[in-house]
């Protein structure tokens, strides 16, 4: 090693702390190579340094690049809190973060009872879903330990990360603004030492080696233990020993309506619904209100544009009369520029969401694997297009150019607008080949392994669907707006028919949603179902009688005829705008992550709730913010 | 880096540059671990670790002690002295000399119209050795009062009590060391996982290195019964039922050490005699342990080659607590499990130095074990301090339980509370807050200022913590173990070292005698004090550089161990020779007697309490620690999820919990850890369990009952529960 020293290890360092031999074999279970220089084909050097703190020593480990992981022995875990405090005073973590958090199961019947205490931090996958999230490439994974490091200077705090890894483990400070998490002490591993939490266990429960070597006296190397999330997701780096009999339910303190039963083969244990609020519907309106409501706004105005924008082409293109006249007449220069407003309003809410709001140009540094990246250049592209196409359409706006004639004595009639034509449609593809893009990987951004009650193509209808209805809304308005009663009718009625296909859309994708999400299914989204027709369940039937309503209301008016039907129109538009908010905010609270069992207190949303609610924070540190 | 980014990211790890390593043991707990304080270039402590070479705890810290640290600079410090006239006028700041003029005023004024013992003063086992020893002498020798003593009677004085009547003398005789000779091990009341963890990582160690049979007594499923070989979850308070079972099943099959018993003990006709009435067929029924388990532990227990015992509160903290002991000691005794690798009686003790203030506090006597009650030991020390003889009292006063009382009843006026918090930690707290409103005069002398029993005091003295001091501990073991000053104290607070001898020159006997400004002159002074013929607390052969280098001695430690190169004593009574008049040890015949309020139909729930990890005692330091604090940031309670469900009690709810001395709102965690019969709440709250607990004393040794008592439980408004359990958490 050269250079000064990393870890101030002691010549006393007791052997527990010291990393043990790397085991024999050379791919882990998943078949990898454990070896990670190896993995690449040797594009990589060896002997590279970390630069830890800058620092350009490498450390003297032999098996500094190999694939490293944790191994919890489960039957050992006293829950102590030893590895936890250990990890906050080295990491200097505040109170309200945690890079590494034990919790538990526990099952039985006194005094024939089991407590199972689960500690977990980052698993440092092989398939690491926080770095490919991350939209700012704060993330990297070294060929040194395997280790997914991440950089809280180049985050800017969108929490991306925190929905898309199943162990909670990276950790969003709402007060910095940005995420940090485990960094796997590769200060001490470069000296030959085990993490800071691996030598402070006294149940001899947490240990830490290459991946696949099993510690002394241990004789499993398992990949999950009840209550651990799916290993396929990330293939984790994470063995367990755990060989007491548990009991057939193993239940959860936290509030999270969730409890784990052995499988009928025998062999490991399957999610199931613990519904422990009992099956009492109330309306929690007041909750809908959460820290995703920018996303809310961003999802739906996004979404709105794009349909805006696509109605009239595809309508075009599908020969549909009174859109072709859309495309052609007036309205398009003006719904080009609303689409422009509501997708900038949209990107500002999204801007409004992130921790660091000032980096949100950072967002487009992952195009490589990011969705949130691919999904913002997307909205961008379909901004600058549909900007760029009002322009070129500017010459051929009869009522424009009258206006500017008269108001200003200038115009664009000038220009040959049939001459911009095949530039017009250049630009107008452009914006929506952006916004397809755009959409598409916003709804890529919810299809969540670790989220299960996103992750279902309902996301999908539900995006499309709300893009659909609530496009033609906006652009009904326009047409009346510049064409008077009389003349918008006939699209108000063909949009009526647009706004009961996104409806129906909608509503055939919840259904299955709801097929996929019923209380015998075997994941978390059976919980959100459950949250959703209980804690919710008043505001629920009341989005979904008003869904029914607007398809009603939608058909009446593409039927219909008289006054009556414009009135008709405003109720829609009011009532689908109620709606798309309801559905959106009640999709993003109810969502219910894989995330680790917590404890009573600690990792118990149900109680930081509470606490919040009463203030506790404000008395007494509890960790919450 | 291969997968991410093709331009490197930085990698900042938070770095902490240590000028110098400071020799510290933990103030927490007994257990007695060793902690190097990582000192910054700033003088501030910027880390700390666990001691790798420190024989007691190997490297290994407990959250409590891995972040210690952040004591030094926690909220609700104490800033300077204060003073008020009443206590309901406020306080106002004032110098040192103020503070202790008046107060040392005030004293003197109340003994002179009361008598001498009208003044108490009620220490702790949270200061080093030095300053209880100077504090003894202050309060023996100048003060002069009777009525002195230690909360250490709520934690530990049973064990005291039960090893005194049974071997003669205090000092538990094993060590840790035990754990990796022994064949059968035994916990009576003791959550050792959650109590001393490290403890049971030494525990843990041995087991996986060599396995052997673990029983676990205890009402509850802790982690520590769950993975016992033998959990007996018994019926609260009747430990010394199964005791005397067991007796009855060894003496029956004859699997006693008749030998030993036979050289080395008194009374084993009584002991047999009394433990006829307990065979297991009887037994049974009143400890809640079938007969068939009781005879296989029995056996289990004395035929392994070496047997040990280790309890904590579950056995002290009941009325049949010295008994218990003593029952304990019973079992070692008569199957030749003490003095022996393996084989022992080890209580492990509550506050990190309640064996400092034992040995050296003279709460109980005179220092070093000396009895007020035997006049040669008055002499001795009338002597060392320059005192009068005839100013010592010629037997011991009350014990803190009893002083408590002797306010209600108006015989003390004034009190000195040192380091304690009884508004929150002593039994039936609506009694207590009775007390305290009575009294003419209190100081509290504490390091933070917003303790809960300020609210009573005239006079409160910021003192200094931890390694803003210099000092000794005695561990559970009896390792006496050093912590060097590391930084200076907060504030204006001052070492308690410090406040005792300034307190000292207020008093006229002081002028005569000699109060050392310097700690490691008082431990030479209590080193000459510990030299006597057949004294086992000798630790003539230890000084401060010796202790740090051996990172804690035992006791026995003479001058001629030092100078053989010795590391001390692990175990007393090796040669099987007890501090007793003829040498033997004691078998005490224990009968027991349930004066315990038991569950009826009225209170149908066992109340039991007890620690959690992350807490320490009423939290004054724990609780000001934010990863800490956030493990429980507020009271609860375990129960059974069936009891529950009949009285319509949800997971997370609050409920009012009754017993016949007050109430407490209480939030529910539901669990099978206990039985449907029980509930479980830590008592380290303020405004919680205490307003709950009856604690009935020990006849022999003083200490309350905390966890035996009855309660029922109400179902009570949410919102109004949360706002009283938001306004209780003030402290």
């Amino acid at each position: 090693m050269s250079g000064v020293q990393l870890w101030d290890a002691r010549p006393t360092e007791p052997d527990y702390a010291k990393l043990g031999p790397a085991p024999e074999c050379t791919s882990n279970v998943y078949g990898r190579s454990i070896d990670l220089i190896d993995l690449l084909d040797n594009t990589v050097p060896r002997e590279q340094s970390l630069y830890i703190n800058d620092n350009p020593a490498v450390g003297e480990n032999p098996d500094r690049n190999k694939q490293h992981a944790f191994y919890f022995t489960a039957d050992n875990c006293i829950g102590c809190h030893a590895c936890e405090s250990a990890c906050a005073e080295k990491n200097e973590t505040p109170s309200h973060l945690a890079f590494r958090s034990v919790g538990y199961v526990e099952g039985g019947s006194y005094p024939d009872f089991q407590r199972m205490n689960i500690s977990m931090a980052c698993n440092h996958c092989d398939d690491p879903v926080c770095l490919k999230g991350c939209p700012t490439n704060a993330y990297t994974k070294h060929t040194e330990y395997g280790a997914v490091l991440q950089d809280p200077d180049t985050c800017f705090g969108c929490g991306y990360c925190t929905w898309v890894c199943p162990y909670n483990a990276p950790q969003l400070d709402p007060v910095k603004g940005q995420v940090s998490k485990c960094n796997m002490c590769v200060d001490r591993l470069e000296v030959g030492l085990k993490p800071a939490c691996v030598s402070a266990c006294v149940g001899n429960a947490l240990d830490f080696g290459v991946v696949e070597s099993v510690p002394e006296n241990r004789s499993q190397a398992k990949t999950s233990i009840p209550g651990f999330p799916d290993p396929s997701i990330s293939q984790p780096n994470i063995r367990f020993q755990q060989r007491n009999e548990l009991p057939d339910e193993m239940t959860r303190t936290d509030s999270a309506p969730v409890k784990y039963r052995r499988s009928a083969d025998g062999d490991g244990y399957q999610t199931v619904l613990d519904p422990k609020k009992g099956q009492a519907r109330s309306w929690s309106m007041g909750k809908l209100y959460s820290h995703e409501n920018p996303l809310v706004l961003f999802t739906l105005l996004t979404q709105a544009a794009i349909g805006l924008v696509f109605i009239p082409a595809i309508g075009a293109l599908l020969g549909v009369n009174a859109l072709q006249q859309v495309l052609s007449g007036d309205a398009f220069t003006f719904l080009l520029v609303t689409a422009f407003l509501l997708s900038a309003g949209g990107l500002l809410m999204s801007t409004v969401h992130l921790g660091k709001p000032m980096r949100f140009y950072r967002g487009f540094n992952n195009l490589r694997y990011s969705p949130v990246s691919r999904e913002g250049l997307g909205v961008a592209i379909f901004m600058a297009f549909a900007v760029i196409t009002a322009l070129v359409s500017l010459p051929r706006n009869d009522l424009l150019n009258a206006s500017l004639e008269s108001v200003a004595g200038f115009s664009f009639a000038f220009l040959d607008g049939s001459a911009l034509t095949p530039l017009l449609f250049t630009t107008l593809t452009l914006a929506l080949l952006g916004g397809a893009a755009g959409l598409f990987y916003m709804i890529k951004c919810y299809l969540i392994p670790a989220r299960p009650f996103w992750n279902h193509w309902q996301t999908a209808s539900a995006f499309v669907g709300n893009g659909l209805s609530l496009g033609a809304l906006i652009l009904g308005a326009i047409v009346l707006l510049l064409n008077g009663v009389a003349e918008a009718m006939p699209v108000m009625k063909t949009l009526a028919i647009v706004i009961a296909i996104g409806i129906a859309l909608e509503a055939a994708g919840l259904l299955a949603h709801r097929h996929a999400n019923r209380p015998d299914a075997q994941h978390e989204g059976a919980a959100s179902h459950y949250v959703q027709v209980t804690e919710f369940g008043k505001t629920y039937a009341l989005r979904n009688t008003l869904m029914i309503a607007n398809f009603g209301l939608a058909v009446f008016v593409s039927a219909g005829s008289g006054t009556l039907v414009l009135f008709a129109w405003m109720l829609l538009s009011l009532s689908i705008v109620c709606t798309a908010l309801l559905g959106r905010a009640l999709f993003y609270v109810l969502v219910i992550p894989t995330t680790m069992p917590g404890a009573f207190f600690w990792r118990n949303k149900g109680f930081a709730d509470h606490a919040r609610e009463i203030g506790l924070q404000k008395v007494v540190d509890a960790g919450l913010v | 880096m291969f997968f991410g980014r093709t331009k490197r990211n930085p990698v900042r790890i938070p770095s902490k540059p240590v000028v110098e390593w400071k020799y510290s043991t933990c103030n927490y707990c007994s257990t007695g671990c060793a902690i190097e304080l990582g000192i910054g270039s700033d003088g501030k402590v910027v880390t700390s670790r666990g001691h790798a070479e420190a024989d007691v705890n190997r490297g290994k810290l407990c959250i409590k002690g891995i972040l210690e640290q952040e004591l030094f600079e926690s909220p609700g410090r104490g800033i300077e002295p204060l003073l008020r006239d009443t206590t309901d006028r406020p306080f106002a700041a004032v110098s040192w000399d103020k503070a202790l003029d008046a107060s040392a005023g005030k004293i003197k004024a109340i003994q002179e119209k009361y008598g001498r013992d009208s003044f108490a003063v009620v220490s702790t086992g949270q200061l080093l050795t030095e300053e209880f020893y100077t504090l003894g002498k202050l309060v023996r020798g100048c003060i002069g009062t009777n009525n002195y003593d230690g909360n250490t009677t709520l934690c530990m004085a049973s064990a005291v009590s039960g090893y005194k009547r049974s071997f003669g003398s205090d000092g538990p005789p094993g060590c840790y060391e035990d754990f990796e000779h022994t064949e059968c091990l035994m916990a009576w009341g003791s959550n050792l996982p959650e109590q001393h963890p490290v403890l049971y990582w030494r525990l843990k160690e041995a087991r996986e290195k060599r396995h052997f049979p673990m029983i676990v007594i205890d009402p509850r499923v802790t982690m520590f019964a769950q993975w016992a070989d033998i959990h007996l979850p018994i019926t609260p308070g009747t430990d010394t039922v199964l005791m005397n079972a067991m007796l009855y099943v060894i003496f029956d099959e004859g699997l006693e050490d008749a030998d030993y018993i036979a050289k080395h003990t008194n009374g084993i006709e009584q002991l047999r005699e009394t433990v006829k009435a307990y065979d297991p067929k009887i037994a049974q029924r009143q400890c809640g342990i079938d007969e068939d388990t009781i005879r296989n532990v029995a056996r289990l227990y004395a035929k392994a080659g070496a047997s040990m015992s280790i309890w904590t509160m579950g056995i002290n903290q009941s009325t049949h607590g010295s008994d218990g002991v003593c029952n304990i000691n019973n079992l070692s005794l008569v199957t030749g499990n003490i003095g022996k690798p393996g084989g022992t009686s080890l209580s492990i003790t509550g506050q990190c130095n309640a064996m400092g203030t034992r040995e050296w506090s003279s709460c109980s006597g005179l220092p070093g074990y000396r009895l007020l009650e035997n006049a040669e030991h008055r002499q001795e020390i009338a002597e060392a301090w320059n005192v009068d003889a005839d100013f010592f009292p010629p037997k011991v006063g009350l014990k803190q339980t009893d002083i408590f009382p002797a306010i209600e009843t108006g015989q003390i006026k004034g009190l000195w509370l040192v380091a304690t918090n009884p508004l929150t930690s002593m039994a039936n707290q609506g009694r207590i807050r009775k007390m305290m409103e009575k009294l003419d005069y209190l100081i509290v002398q504490d390091v933070y200022q917003d303790v809960e029993t300020v609210e009573y005091a005239h006079a409160y003295f910021p003192a200094a913590v931890w390694a803003e001091k210099q000092g000794c501990h005695t561990n559970s073991e009896r390792r006496v173990n050093l912590t060097r000053n590391a930084l200076d104290p907060f504030a204006q607070s001052k070492p308690d070292f410090w406040i005792f001898n300034q307190m000292a020159k207020r008093f006229d006997n002081a002028a005569n005698m000699s109060f050392p400004q310097d700690t490691e002159t008082v431990f030479d002074e209590m080193k000459r004090l510990s030299v006597g013929q057949g004294r086992t607390l000798d630790i003539s052969g230890m000084t401060y550089d010796r202790i740090e280098q051996a990172r804690g001695l035992q006791w026995p430690f003479t001058e001629a161990d030092a100078e053989n190169h010795q590391v001390g004593s692990p175990r007393l009574y090796v040669d099987g020779k007890f501090q007793t008049p003829d040498g033997r040890a004691n078998l005490i015949a224990v009968n027991f007697v349930n004066n315990n309020e038991v569950p009826d139909t009225e209170y149908p729930f066992w109340m039991n309490s007890g620690r959690v990890v992350e807490h320490f005692h009423t939290r004054t330091r724990t609780g000001k620690i934010g990863n800490i604090n956030k493990f429980s940031p507020t009271p609860y309670m375990e129960l059974n999820p069936d009891a529950a469900a009949e009285l319509g009690i949800g997971h997370g709810d609050y409920v009012r919990t009754i017993s016949r001395r007050g109430d407490a709102v209480v939030m529910v965690q539901l669990t099978q850890r206990v039985p449907p019969n029980m509930v479980f709440i830590p008592f380290h709250y303020h405004d919680c369990v205490n307003r709950l607990t009856l604690g009935l004393l020990d006849p022999y040794s003083r200490q309350p009952a905390f966890k035996q008592c009855a309660v029922r439980l109400e179902k009570v408004s949410q919102t109004l529960a949360a706002q009283l359990n938001l306004q209780r958490r003030a402290f």
